[in-house]
């Protein structure tokens, strides 16, 4: 029901949605941390991508739209290839004439979850995982337009098809996302990607570091190694605030006044 | 060594504020990442092997990086280009330490950055705040269009304070070839710790362990046979 005491159809979200509606959504999910900010964080940007959703609500139901409005550009923080889940739900939700609260709930609810398992799927699994992979075909001597190129079509594929997905996925499930997330294939998917990134990035340290000290020598090698092994145990004992970043910048100024000392 | 033309210098600063905007804002599409961003900023310039070179060794820092939520980290992106631009068109032993010094100085430049759009927006939020509560798109669209201007416009100034220090130490600086294989040596170093610690870091205990150390003996095995 509507706020009017009518019916909506939930053509804006759901599998009768319009194909461009849909299709703009996607497009603008691209963009949803546009406007990451400490208040909101990507409540802005979800607000962007569910307005061609929430098309047709302004015709059917005008002071619903606004208040669908509203609630979409509330705090939302998710790992962005899969808040297509939440918008898509909270849409059709929408449309279903689910009481705002608790479409505000969902989307709180969906926030923790989305971010922790986007997170070990694409930013600690599928993106370390190809970049390894691309490493290590660069020092290989792979033609680096193939090791690029094969990079980014295979992420961006794989990252459009999860979008569309998702917003599918949440736009059928609508309030029973949750479950319809824990019976698809992301959670085998992320025991799966793990370890292939662990091993990805096994490979390609030892493959990169081999291709900078090529002709070298054994001194330069063993130099390589102590700095390396001394920022591993600097980082062990000096605790997370002790980047490798601020490793380096040290050992960067370290070079620098020994070498010039020695003159 | 290459003489850049300002058809060159005007290429890689937009490429600088392609990499920059998709870090965070859009499309996210691993623009960003330094190996990409590096090699294309080496076709670039005319020096795909400096491009790519750079672009690995940063991208051993940038392994170690999650990019998760409010976490203030690198960027790398147009630190990249502003390295290649310094190391295109000498020796890679020579070029690549200096050309990862200016890079990890403007990563980390571009984390600040990055936390003073962050800032920017949530007051052009607070501004909007009674639009937002009343659901006036339009005033969503504004802000969006200028949330990605600004970061836009950050791309734009890091990229240029970047390759403005890169032209500067081409003309200006000038290491002795011990110093410049030094830091070179140096910096691969720094690399190998960083993707080393990132990767134990990562993976735990768990089962992705197992897969690292054997990922590590075989691309020893492998290493060691080419």
């Amino acid at each position: 029901m509507t706020s009017n005491g009518a019916t909506n159809t939930p053509a804006g979200a759901g599998g009768a949605a319009p194909v461009s509606g849909r299709l703009r959504a996607l497009l603008r999910l691209l963009a949803i941390q546009g406007t990451w900010n400490y208040e909101r964080m990507q409540g802005v940007g979800m607000g962007y991508a569910a307005e061609p959703l929430l098309a047709d609500l302004k015709t059917a139901d005008p002071a619903r739209h606004a208040e669908a409005v509203a609630r979409s550009v509330e705090f939302f923080n998710a790992n962005p290839n899969l808040a297509g889940l939440a918008l898509g739900a909270t849409a059709r939700a929408e449309y279903d004439a689910v009481p705002g609260a608790q479409i505000a709930r969902l989307r709180t609810a969906l926030c923790s979850p989305l971010g922790a398992m986007g997170d070990q799927l694409f930013w600690a699994g599928l993106v370390p995982a190809l970049v390894g992979v691309a490493l290590v075909a660069l020092s290989l001597g792979t033609a680096w337009s193939v090791a690029i190129g094969g990079l980014l079509l295979v992420y961006n594929t794989v990252r459009l098809w999860v979008g569309v997905w998702a917003l599918r996925t949440g736009a059928q499930a609508g309030m029973g996302v949750g479950a319809a997330i824990g019976a698809s294939w992301m959670p085998r998917a992320i025991a799966l990607v793990g370890p292939v990134a662990g091993f990805a990035v096994g490979i390609a340290a030892p493959i990169v570091a081999n291709w900078y000290l090529r002709g070298f020598g054994a001194r330069a090698a063993l130099g390589v190694a102590i700095v390396a092994a001394a920022g591993l145990l600097a980082m062990r004992y000096l605790g997370p605030a002790f980047t490798t970043v601020r490793f380096a910048l040290g050992a960067i100024g370290l070079t620098v006044i020994l070498r010039w000392l020695i003159r | 060594m290459i003489e850049f033309s300002a058809v060159t210098i005007v290429a890689l600063l937009a490429w600088g504020v392609a990499v920059a905007l998709d870090l965070v804002s859009v499309p996210q599409a691993l623009l960003s990442r330094p190996v990409v961003a590096g090699s294309v900023a080496g076709w670039i310039a005319g020096d795909v092997d400096a491009g790519v070179r750079v672009g690995v060794l940063l991208e051993l820092f940038a392994l170690d990086v999650l990019p998760i939520g409010a976490v203030r980290y690198p960027d790398y992106g147009p630190a990249t280009v502003a390295g290649v631009a310094l190391a295109a068109g000498r020796p890679w032993q020579d070029g690549l330490g200096p050309a990862a010094v200016l890079g990890l100085l403007v990563a980390v430049l571009g984390g600040w950055s990055l936390q003073l759009v962050r800032r920017w927006n949530a007051e052009a939020v607070q501004r909007h705040a009674a639009a937002l509560a009343a659901g006036e798109s339009g005033a969503i669209r504004r802000l969006q269009y200028f949330g990605l201007g600004r970061d836009a416009l950050r791309g734009a100034v890091l990229t240029a304070v970047g390759l403005a220090l890169a032209v500067g130490a081409r003309a200006l600086v000038r290491l002795d070839d011990a110093m410049a294989m030094a830091l070179t040596l140096v910096l691969v170093g720094c690399g190998v710790t960083a993707v080393v610690g990132g990767a134990l870091r990562s993976a735990g205990r768990g089962l992705r362990i197992s897969w690292l150390l054997a990922g590590f003996a075989v691309g020893g095995i492998v290493a060691a046979l080419v």
